[in-house]
């Protein structure tokens, strides 16, 4: 946060002191790129692997860049490189509002719309067929957000760099040699929608949905030639090669103007940003992108530990098999995967829309669940790393995006909930304020069915942003959207009578995510939900002094709020007002136990009744260990808030278990497989983001007004360890070392915050700081 | 449709090698045609063409007059000089017409009129005679095909007499109830007790011999060809034709087909100089092969026969068919793996593609010397030495103290593959020649790493700069261990001890206790065991969760095998667990563990 990288806001005061903000497409004129002259720092954390990734299995083996809205996985084949590239805005479908027969969303690829792939490039460089080469070796460089792919034939070592730059908004690959070598082979560059009178080095198109979209390649060499030949670009004894590619739509974040930018030529803007780019080397733009993707990386570090020698010595696919196969914790591989999560966010999430089911890394046209926005967990998920582990500037694309699409969701909310054939209308008869679907897209569109509670969950996630960071400017740009889900929920709860005589309020028909009764009413994971929105607009409302009286209102109906017990049937917290167990015992999701993470109703610390600790505990427990991705992180979340490291990190080691013929796990490229279906594992993003905090809390445990150093720490870890940079609720960052399971060290740091409690081993200290401050905590030993 | 069949060669043991050395000096005896001493049969796996692959393909332009029509003289004759030109000069001698050419294009048989199979005449109108002398006149041998058996077409009623046997008719050859045998029970069974019978052979043997074919695919032989039981037991056919064939004078190679019985390799052995030990090849589709048909089934299918390999007989892959991209239906990379599986199996090298139209790629697979003289060496065939995972490395030690090793990659997707050297028994520096490239690729300390594409390979001679690797054996049956489950303590005589432990099935579990490594690391443990098909076990260290590993078949549950699995040790003692889990895991006999981790 302290750095000398223009954030997103700093770019956004510059765009609007030069007149450019309103309107800014996803795809814009950037300014002049800040030129670095900065060497690449040596890799501290870095990837490697001893083969390339296939045309089929680019999912688990490709190796993903991104600049926050270009991304590519790229297959490092030594003789004929692929990347499929991906813009993420590039979706099919739009605002989705003519309602199924059942007053629910279509959910097809032409209504709701699907993310889908930009363009593929291939440079085929045929004596260096994989089979001709030896000493393959590639790795994916986090520090300085550089893969790297490296083979020698004939004498002679050849190497590869491809990354993503922000600040040039182009892709680049530079091949180059330790001397003596020449580069002959050729480049095709193309779309993937069947697009017609395109170039050797550009092509345009446009969807049904009036999207236009456009992409460019530039190809650039020393010695040898390189020419356009037809529908390639050739190239011919080079000794070095650089091909710089862009593309982009003419998306635009604006309701108003339907999310297009009409003056916007998105095939001549990308021919104009690779031709800027190509007037630089190699050089000058790998060291202008490292040192943009550095400012970010360098906010948190994280060591659990020190690895063995032989562990050290495996690439890291082996290193994963190997983690499984011996059960022996690798706390260096395990720190590794948290960055690499980290090293996702910088690619994946910048100024452009957020990151879904895949972020910006697919396959095909067609990815599951259309790689879109999941409401009922998914971008949430997605986004509780980033403040955690010192990448908040990346949760502005969240943000932005629930800020942008709020018009449309309050204008489909009104115009469409209350249709008498959706079976989650407010049987009050009213409707007010926005909600959304169990999916989303882009353009204010909906997928699927209602998500009612939807709303307040996006809230809670944005208002925990305000949390860590304390920025004013976000509290005021999520505020229309907390109201607005206050709105909603004021229209939809519904007054009901207890056994025991008590008149509470809950709320109507609705699906806990995604098991059991379709319409239950007081569902435990809305009435969770709706207690901490009601609970976080009075907080907003009061930091910002506004809406006096309306916060009074929302606050008397949080009181009247019914809360889960526990069933005398189950012994667990309920999921349905209900004792009998209505769903899945093992189900994936963790819905009723929303408030034991991400939120904090549910604390074992005495303040919570302990009949409930307990029934949550009991939920907790069978629900299961054996689950996958997400679901396991979010489990691994809730056992170190019940500060259980023991399971927490079993789950952390459940997903770091190698995907093999599409098993739940990691695959090669440390992606988070699903198995959706026998031999068929998918590509689920959340899980690289969600176990990386699961990681995160079990060292530190934070709320407003308090923090806990090592709540969960495994025995794994235990020796000894530090994280720098972790951001904490309340609004401080946090410095920790420990050694033989205890903490040693603690910098609190105040970026915003003022006051809060630090807590170790059931002693708590007071810490009291302005902004910018920091005090440095010792002597926690007994 | 008639089914594909193809030859096996006959493969003779030890004893068959001595009748081939007198066999081949009478030969030179015969003063006429054989002028030259030849040398023994099947000294080395033969090198050739077939047809069938052609014959059995959809791909376009084949088989204009039906199934199977690519067979005729023209074509045979065109093959031939192609093979002259391109081929010949890399060793490749066989010009081996397959199935049919007593068919015409309705796949109608016809016979002379003694019962035996008469060239068709729409295919070969210059005759079969005339064709050997054609291929022998480009210094080429000449090769033909027949099923086991009495044809039923040749029957007659019965009264088909037998040539140069007085009174013997086809009646007097077979079994009183016309019982049929042969892989498409196209035949009826030959009763070899009836004096008749060998008549029969010896009458198709002559007139083979008299045509001047060097070479015989004999096809359909059972127990195999998807056949047992006694009435489809064809060993005794096989003998027949073994001393026919030699009762000619003139040395014509036995080769036997297809998939044949491993229980009756010492059949094979002693009458035949080849065996099919798989089924066909050929995909029967739009192109010659496919790499999931059956191309890849070779890499389970080739380990139990390794040991049954060796000069006279040989363990036959089928056809090469990696000639032509486009038409064999294969990638770059699964052509040369094939290529290479079939070199280091040391199966004999005949390719079923048009080499008339051999692309640059595949005629550099087909004429790589250097991959030919793995085939062709005096060297014993590789073995798979670390088989468990689709990751795989093959092996095997050559006789001036290198080895030859083929890394596989037979997953759908790239991947590393290591060779290490403690799994091939010496540790330290090794220098390593890549065959296919012809490259010396320098010194290498204790392992090779390669990158490999999906369903790719390389190909290595590795030469040990270090020193040979003790290790320290454990007995399965060991008092020390402990068996759970089902698992129990059994008698072996292959094995060492005379013990081993079994029955490791559906929770049956091995732990063998204390395994004391100096040094914390991962050995590559050397597992001696035994499965009478391909089975897998779980092996673990300590606590670890181990890892599934797939043991091939050791042919029947008598005989021992090794292959080597990666374990983690650490220092000191520990466990090593074979776990049957769910399913079936083979019988333990012993492991070795090096003394040096990888």
């Amino acid at each position: 946060m302290q750095n000398n990288q223009p954030s997103r806001r700093s770019f956004l005061a510059l765009a609007a002191a030069t007149g450019a903000l309103a309107g800014l497409p996803s795809f814009t004129a950037s300014a002049a790129p800040l030129r670095s002259s900065e060497p690449l720092s040596t890799p501290r954390h870095q990837l490697w692997w001893q083969a390339p990734a296939g045309d089929g299995s680019m999912i688990e083996q490709g190796l993903p860049v991104g600049n926050g809205r270009l991304g590519a996985l790229a297959s490092n084949d030594s003789g004929r490189e692929l990347l499929l590239i991906t813009d993420a805005t590039l979706w099919t479908g739009g605002l989705n509002d003519t309602l199924d027969s059942d007053g629910q969303f279509p959910y097809g690829r032409a209504d709701f719309g699907s993310l889908t792939l930009l363009a593929r490039l291939t440079v085929e460089i045929p004596d260096h067929d994989l089979g001709a080469v030896s000493g393959y070796r590639r790795t994916l460089d986090l520090d300085n957000g550089v893969v790297t792919a490296s083979y020698v034939r004939s004498g002679v070592t050849y190497r590869r760099q491809i990354f993503a730059s922000r600040p040039d908004d182009v892709i680049v690959l530079h091949f180059g040699q330790d001397g003596g070598g020449r580069y002959t082979g050729s480049i095709t560059f193309e779309g993937t929608h069947g697009e017609t009178g395109g170039t050797a080095e550009s092509f345009a198109g446009s969807f049904a949905n009036g999207l236009k979209y456009g992409a460019a390649v530039k190809a650039y060499g020393s010695g040898g030639s390189v020419r356009v030949s037809g529908s390639r670009i050739t190239f011919t004894d080079c000794r070095e090669l650089t091909v710089v590619l862009s593309g982009g739509t003419d998306y635009a974040p604006d309701a108003a103007a339907h999310y297009r930018n009409p003056s916007l030529d998105p095939l001549a803007l990308a021919r104009t940003k690779v031709k800027a780019a190509a007037r630089n080397s190699a050089d000058t733009l790998l060291r202008t992108h490292a040192a943009d993707h550095r400012a970010l990386f360098g906010q948190f570090d994280l060591s659990l530990g020190t690895s063995t020698a032989d562990q050290r010595g495996l690439d890291t696919w082996a290193r994963i098999q190997a983690r499984a196969d011996t059960g022996d914790p690798d706390p260096e591989l395990e720190a590794a995967y948290a960055q690499f999560g980290r090293y996702l966010m910088i690619a994946g999430s910048r100024d452009s829309l957020p990151m879904g089911l895949q972020g910006i890394w697919l396959d095909g046209n067609d990815p599951d669940w259309m790689g879109d926005y999941h409401t009922d967990i998914n971008i949430q998920m997605n986004y509780w790393m980033a403040d955690r582990l010192g990448l908040s500037q990346c949760f502005d694309a969240f943000t932005d995006y629930c800020v942008d699409q709020l018009p449309s969701w309050t204008d489909t909310t009104q115009r469409l909930f209350q249709d008498p054939r959706n079976r989650y209308r407010n049987s009050r008869g009213k409707v007010a304020g926005w909600t959304v679907g169990i999916s989303t897209n882009p353009f204010g569109g909906g997928g699927w069915w209602w998500h009612p509670a939807g709303n307040a969950w996006l809230c809670q996630s944005l208002w925990e942003h305000y949390e860590f960071t304390r920025s004013r400017a976000h509290l005021e740009k999520i505020y229309p959207l907390l109201k607005g889900a206050c709105e909603f929920w004021e229209a939809r709860l519904l007054t009901t009578t207890l056994d025991n005589g008590k008149e509470v309020l809950i709320a109507d028909s609705d699906w806990s995510p995604e098991q059991g009764p379709l319409d239950a009413k007081g569902i435990t994971y809305a009435q969770e939900q709706v207690w901490i929105l009601f609970g976080n607009f009075r907080t907003a409302a009061a930091e910002l002094k506004r809406d006096a009286g309306y916060a009074a209102t929302i606050g008397g109906l949080r009181e009247r709020l019914y809360l889960p017990v526990v069933s005398p049937k189950t012994g667990w917290l309920e999921e349905w007002m209900s004792p009998d167990n209505l769903g899945e015992t093992t189900h994936r999701h963790l819905s009723p136990l929303f408030n034991l993470f991400p939120g904090d109703r549910i604390r074992p610390d005495g303040s919570t009744p302990a009949d409930i600790v307990k029934g949550a505990t009991a939920l907790l427990t069978a629900r299961g260990m054996d689950s996958f991705g997400w679901a396991n992180a979010w489990r691994s979340l809730c056992w170190s808030r019940l500060k259980d490291a023991d399971k927490a990190y079993q789950l952390v080691v459940r997903n770091l278990r190698p995907s093999s013929n599409g098993s739940n796990g990691t695959s090669p490229n440390l992606f988070d497989i699903y198995e959706v279906e026998q031999g068929r594992g998918i590509f689920q993003i959340e899980a690289n983001f969600g176990t990386p905090t699961a990681i995160l809390e079990m060292l530190l445990y934070s709320r407003p007004g308090h923090l806990e150093l090592l709540p969960a720490l495994p025995d794994a870890w235990a020796a000894s360890g530090s994280v720098t940079g972790a951001g904490a609720r309340g609004g401080f960052v946090v410095d920790l070392r420990w050694h033989d399971g205890k903490p040693t060290e603690a910098r609190i740091r105040s970026v915003g915050g003022r006051t809060t409690t630090v807590v170790y081993g059931g002693k708590a200290r007071t810490v009291t700081l302005k902004p910018g401050q920091s005090v440095t905590l010792k002597d926690f030993a007994r | 449709m008639r089914s594909p069949s193809h030859s096996v060669l006959p493969a003779r043991g030890l004893r068959t090698v001595l009748v081939m050395a007198l066999t081949a000096a009478f030969a030179a005896a015969v003063p006429a045609a054989q002028a030259d001493t030849p040398a023994p049969i099947a000294a080395k796996p033969y090198m050739g063409w077939s047809s069938w692959s052609m014959q059995s393909s959809k791909y376009p332009g084949l088989n204009d007059k039906g199934d199977y029509s690519y067979l005729t003289e023209a074509n045979v004759l065109k093959q031939t000089d192609a093979m002259a030109s391109k081929l010949k000069k890399y060793g490749y001698d066989y010009v081996n017409i397959d199935a049919g050419w007593w068919m015409d294009w309705n796949w109608k048989e016809g016979y002379d009129q003694y019962g035996r199979q008469k060239a068709d005449p729409a295919r070969f109108p210059s005759g079969m005679k005339a064709v050997a002398d054609r291929i022998h006149a480009k210094g080429l041998k000449a090769g033909i095909y027949l099923p086991a058996g009495l044809e039923k077409g040749a029957y007659g009623d019965g009264k088909t007499p037998i040539w140069n046997a007085d009174g013997c008719t086809t009646a007097d050859i077979v079994y009183g109830d016309l019982r049929t045998t042969n892989g498409w029970d196209s035949a009826y069974k030959i009763d070899f007790d009836k004096p008749c019978a060998q008549k029969y052979i010896d009458s198709q043997a002559r007139m083979l011999a008299d045509w001047g074919y060097d070479f015989l695919k004999l096809d359909g032989v059972g127990p195999g060809s998807g056949k047992s039981g006694d009435q489809y037991d064809n060993v005794a056919d096989v003998a027949a034709w073994h001393k026919a064939i030699a009762a000619t004078g003139r040395p014509i190679h036995l080769e036997a087909s297809w998939s044949l019985d491993y229980g009756h390799a010492a059949d094979w052995q002693k009458y035949t100089n080849g065996w099919r030990i798989d089924t066909d090849v050929e995909c029967y589709c739009n192109t010659l092969v496919t790499w999931e048909n059956s191309v890849n089934d070779r890499w389970d299918d080739t380990p139990a026969w390794t040991g049954k390999a060796g000069p006279g007989g040989w363990n036959d892959l089928d056809s090469l068919d990696v000639g032509n991209g486009a038409m064999d239906g294969l990638t770059k990379a699964e052509r040369q793996s094939y290529a290479t599986l079939w070199a280091v199996a040391k199966s004999p090298l005949f390719t079923g593609d048009d080499i008339t139209k051999l692309d640059d790629y595949g005629v550099s697979l087909l004429t790589n010397r250097e991959v030919i003289g793995i085939d062709q060496s005096a060297n014993p065939p590789a073995r798979p030495i670390t088989p468990s995972d689709p990751q795989q490395v093959w092996a095997a030690k050559n006789a001036d103290g290198t080895y030859t090793v083929a890394l596989f990659n037979l997953a759908d997707s790239p991947s590393a593959v290591t060779a290490d050297w403690t799994a091939l028994g010496f540790s330290g520096k090794a220098s390593v020649r890549d065959l296919w490239n012809h490259e010396s690729l320098g010194s290498f300390q204790n392992k090779i790493t390669e990158a490999l594409p999906a369903h790719g390979s390389r190909l290595f001679t590795v030469t040990p700069k270090g020193a040979a690797l003790a290790s320290t054996g454990y007995e399965a049956e060991a008092s020390g261990n402990t068996l759970s489950g089902n698992a129990s303590v059994a008698g072996c005589d292959a094995c060492s001890g005379q013990k081993k432990v079994g029955n490791l099935y559906q929770g049956g579990k091995l732990t063998i206790n204390n395994v004391t490594v100096d040094k914390a690391g991962t050995y590559l443990v050397k597992v001696a065991y035994i499965s009478g098909d391909s089975r897998s076990a779980t092996i673990s260290a300590n606590s670890g969760a181990g890892t599934s590993h797939k043991f091939p078949s050791t042919g029947d549950w008598g005989t021992v095998s090794t292959v080597s699995v990666p374990v983690t040790l650490k220092a000191g003692a520990n466990t090593i667990t074979f776990d049957s889990g769910s399913g079936y895991a083979p019988d333990v006999d012993r492991i070795d563990v090096p003394k040096s981790p990888r």
